[in-house]
């Protein structure tokens, strides 16, 4: 390939990554839930609904924490408990419980959640990567959120939607 | 450019469509020499074949084609006779000719593919009349006057354009560049279009053809439409340096994707070449692929309407509304119906589509093998679905190479055994119900069901022992095993033990059923029996304990109700006696680890599946029904659990799995019979108790004023209570799973069934091995204590008790569960 064909390419790059032009997306809108004792974000994109909880069905051959596939309007979708996911005690569902329907791509599941708290608006520059003990390839981290007085965990959805067993 | 790529896109599916009908079309004429009406008709598909390609500038493959319809039109006129030696080179040349078109489909141009001089030396000797193995290369192979002679708007033209070299120029000069060559473009395809309108006048010999050429409609929902157009980034890009070689009329990569989707759309447009111009649109299958998958759901929501309207009429019996309401629902449920039909119609092909090339591949196996084999086709008619037509043509090719190499019997043997010298292979379709049954029969020399024992001992497919339990039918079986084979060698054609698994394993992918009979030196037929379409199925439903799986029924072969006693175990294994057959035994329970609560019954349904050439049956707790399913993904997340082939939405908007029976074959053989089942994890069976009401006590007293006592005892605990009245009603809320119980409390003396028995009843079931029964009773002598400890219960509390020792002994129990 030609130089004048790289420079309009790098200059093209450049203003993409320049920060000043890119104002706009500076902030990144979450959404809370509870799971546990913890509380946690997803980027407000991957949600595509939160319903309340419906009926499944449970599929053999899976992790407990597969509780099944249930029906969304046609869909068939796999339902993950996160409790279980997360490694914690299962808990009964209640009122307050909900279940997150969240999608990467082709990829799309619900997630049981304890919890929802609320939509935060965070700066970019407030959030953290992962902790090295919570990073690499497997890891479900994507980063921390510093607000105020508390720290929001944000979960790398496409991680939670990778089939892992 | 676009122009150019949709001729070319026209071009590949016409051409693919014209040679299906070619090569059975001679291998025809070989039979008739004389038929005139057919030789034109081949005359004239290599004649439109070679128009079309001289105005793409596929020079190649219009040398060919050229050479080959000098020697078909010479024997138009009668000037040569076809003898099977000149087919023989005909023959080749077509392979060659379909070699080129693949080649131009992926390349975009037959430059540089396969050397044709041979080939067309062979046909020039031929149209001669020289015989044909006198022919030597020529030599010199470009300038040939033939190709020269026919309508070839500027052939070399592109070459040099190629070599322009663009990277020393400025900006402008490539902008002037690519106007001149934009323009010299428009003129290149304003000289092949009046070309093309002047060779429709020119060839007199083949009106037909360019007529059908002209009036066929135009495909507008090209996929080429949707491609990312080659030229336009092109244009956009103007100032960058170097434009490419887009002007190129033969663009490499663009026309490639789009033209690999030619040979799938070929079928689709269904005999559009043959004799007869059929009133045919092409559409785009992603279109049709759509249609069906909304015909799917409205399958779904007819099936919910029905659903609904049962309920209804349940409940509001003889209301006047009714009757509409029925009548709008059997409207729908009919409308839907037969709306599903007509659009699986539409994707429904002949499967002389797949028969077609079998005359051929017959023609060429005999002459290699040196044997005489005729085909007889029939039913070539009858439709199944274009998926389906795609899956089946490879099995097929195996099945019938493995009859005309091991089948039929070369010419001496058939003679010395009082048989006809030609051997006839059949090859047959039709409809049986939603099934296609396609049959091949050869009158070879059968199969021996001993030999074959043999053969598969030897070659450690089976071992003696199961060799002696196997019926004819079940050694005619063995044919499909990986690794065996019967030919002693191995041949071009067949013997490596390989083309008969793949038959096994793309009909078992189809949910399709393989039936083989055969009689020593009379015949052997290979019945498959393929379910006409997959996405909407009939399905069998049945219920495991609480679950309920959905069980195509394109596999189902019966339903038998027997009682336990008639199940045996042999080797570790649960079979049946199903008439003069011994059927192996699977529990859906133990494939889907469903825990087994209660089964006390003491009948129970067997599901007998049959799938290729196996059988196995399946023990359910219910059968609810048959009902039409659509088979849904499960999504990337969950795709390819064993032994779900999918789900379906039922009626009830609750989501079904659909059973992978050729995977359930696969697990049942690891199952032993009745295994110790493991404190399974069922779904939801434990879950975490955080507050003391999470936890569910059962009393079960026949006094209500003694469960009041209870009740006042143990509320301060703030657990849960549930009451039932005598030993059968607990059972029974046992049973119904609405609750997790931690402990039960039960009194002796009840009606209809006793503390005891009760206690006996639950301790059969695994899953309440560790509940602990705790007795509460007047009755103290130390034999009833002994009898209570026989049956499972952990603590004994006599009648009358203080509140607080009670509570203590229940606190201490549902403590213990948590801990165990």
């Amino acid at each position: 390939m030609s130089d004048k064909i790289k420079n309009i390419i790098d200059k093209q790059q450049q203003q993409q990554n320049d920060p000043e032009v890119t104002d706009i997306d500076d902030v990144m809108q979450l959404v809370g839930f509870v799971v546990g004792d913890e509380e946690y974000t997803v980027p407000i994109l991957t949600i595509q609904e939160i319903i309340k909880p419906i009926e499944y069905t449970r599929v053999p051959q899976t992790p407990d924490y597969v509780l099944g596939v249930f029906n969304l309007r046609g869909s068939v979708i796999p339902l993950i408990d996160l409790r279980l996911k997360f490694g914690l005690e299962p808990a009964k569902q209640n009122d307050e419980t909900r279940y997150i329907v969240m999608k990467s791509g082709d990829e799309v599941a619900g997630f049981v959640i304890d919890r929802l708290t609320e939509a935060i608006r965070l700066k970019k520059s407030n959030i953290d990567p992962a902790p090295e003990t919570a990073s690499g390839e497997k890891s479900v981290i994507d980063g921390v959120g510093k607000q105020e007085d508390r720290i929001l965990t944000i979960l790398k959805v496409d991680t939670l939607l990778d089939r892992d067993f | 450019m676009d122009e150019f790529q949709e001729i070319l896109q026209d071009f590949l599916v016409e051409s693919f469509e014209l040679i299906e009908q070619l090569d059975q079309d001679l291998v025809e004429l070989e039979n008739t020499p004389e038929d005139l009406e057919l030789l034109n008709r081949i005359f004239r598909v290599a004649h439109t074949i070679k128009g079309a390609s001289s105005f793409l500038n596929f020079d190649v493959l219009t040398r060919l084609t050229h050479h080959m319809e000098d020697v078909l039109n010479r024997a138009r006129k009668a000037e040569i006779i076809l003898t099977p030696d000149i087919m023989d080179v005909v023959l080749t040349s077509i392979d060659m000719m379909k070699a080129k078109l693949y080649f131009i489909r992926d390349n975009g141009t037959d430059e540089g593919s396969e050397d044709i001089e041979e080939i067309v030396a062979k046909l020039d000797a031929v149209s001669d009349g020289k015989p044909v193995d006198e022919v030597s290369v020529p030599e010199t192979p470009k300038e040939e006057p033939a190709a020269a002679a026919e309508p070839e708007p500027e052939p070399v033209a592109s070459e040099s354009e190629e070599d322009v070299d663009y990277s020393d120029m400025s900006e402008n000069e490539i902008e002037d560049e690519i106007e001149r060559l934009l323009k010299m473009r428009q003129e290149e395809d304003k000289a092949r279009r009046a070309a093309k309108i002047a060779a429709g006048e020119a060839v007199p010999e083949a009106p037909q053809i360019v007529d059908e050429e002209k009036d066929e409609p135009k495909p507008a929902p090209e996929p080429a439409k949707e491609e990312p157009k080659a030229p336009e980034p092109k244009q956009e890009s103007a100032p960058a340096p170097k434009p490419a070689p887009t002007p190129k009329p033969t663009p490499a990569a663009a026309p490639k994707k789009e033209a690999s989707k030619a040979p799938a759309k070929a079928p689709a447009a269904g005999g559009g070449g043959g004799a007869s111009v059929e009133q045919t649109i092409r559409v785009d299958v992603r279109r049709l692929d759509h249609l069906m998958n909304l015909i799917g759901e409205l399958v779904l929501g007819k099936n919910r309407l029905i659903k609904i309207n049962d309920d209804v009429e349940e409940r509001y019996e003889g209301e006047e509304f009714l009757e509409e309401l029925n009548q709008v629902v059997s409207i729908v449920s009919l409308v839907t119906t037969d709306l599903q039909i007509a659009v699986m119609k539409t994707r429904m092909l002949p499967i002389g589509k797949v028969f077609n090339k079998f005359p051929r591949m017959i023609r060429d196996l005999s002459r290699e093998l040196g044997k005489k084999i005729e085909l007889e086709i029939s039913g070539e008619d009858t439709e199944l679905d274009k998926s389906i037509v795609e899956e089946i043509g490879d099995p097929l090719v195996h099945i019938i190479r493995n009859s005309c190499d091991h089948g039929i019997e070369g010419i001496e043997d058939r003679v010395a055994k009082g048989k006809s010298e030609t051997g006839t292979i059949g090859l047959k379709a039709y409809n049986e119900g939603n099934h296609i049954v396609i049959e091949i029969t050869d009158d070879g020399k059968g199969l021996n069901a001993d030999t074959l024992k043999d053969i598969a001992i030897s070659k450690n497919v089976i071992n003696e022992k199961e060799a002696d339990n196997m019926g004819d039918k079940e050694a005619f079986t063995l044919i499909f095993r990986p690794g065996f084979s019967t030919a002693k060698t191995v041949t071009n054609v067949s013997g490596r033990g390989v083309g008969m698994d793949v038959v096994k394993t793309n009909i078992e992918k189809l949910n399709g059923i393989i039936d083989i009979d055969s009689e020593i030196d009379k015949y052997t037929k290979i019945k498959l029996k393929i379910p006409l379409t997959l996405a909407i199925i009939q399905a069998l439903l049945v219920g495991v304990q609480e679950e309920y799986y959905a069980i195509p029924l394109a596999s189902v072969l019966e339903t038998v109700r027997i009682s336990t006693d008639e199940i045996y175990t042999v080797e570790n294994r649960s079979v049946m006696r199903l008439r003069d057959e011994v059927l192996p035994l699977v529990h859906l329970a133990d494939i889907f680890e469903v825990d087994r609560v209660f089964d006390g019954s003491e009948h129970t349904y067997v599901v007998v599946l049959g799938l290729a050439e196996s059988k196995i049956g399946v023990i359910v707790d219910t059968l609810v029904g048959q009902e039409e399913i659509v088979i849904k993904s499960m999504g990337e997340y969950l795709k390819g659990m064993d032994g779900i082939a999918g789900a379906t939405i039922r009626g009830d908007g609750g989501v079904t799995l659909i059973v992978d029976v050729a995977a359930l074959m696969q697990m049942a053989k690891d199952i032993k019979a009745r295994p110790a089942i493991g404190q399974g994890v069922g779904g939801g069976a434990a879950k975490a108790k955080t507050k003391p009401s999470d936890y569910v006590v059962m009393l079960v007293d026949d006094s209500k004023t003694d469960r009041s006592i209870m009740r006042s005892a143990l509320t301060p605990l703030g657990v849960t209570l549930v009451e039932a009245t005598d030993g059968v009603d607990a059972l029974n809320i046992l049973k119904a799973g609405e609750h997790q119980f931690d402990a039960m409390l039960i009194d002796i003396e009840m009606p209809r069934m006793d503390g005891y028995s009760l206690a006996a009843e639950i301790k059969k079931y695994n899953r309440y091995k560790n509940l602990p029964l705790i007795a509460v009773t007047s009755r103290t002598t130390k034999a009833d204590r002994m009898r209570g400890v026989e049956v499972g219960m952990v603590e004994y509390i006599t009648k009358p008790y203080s509140p607080e020792y009670l509570m203590n002994v229940v606190k201490r129990n549902i403590n213990l569960t948590m801990e165990a």
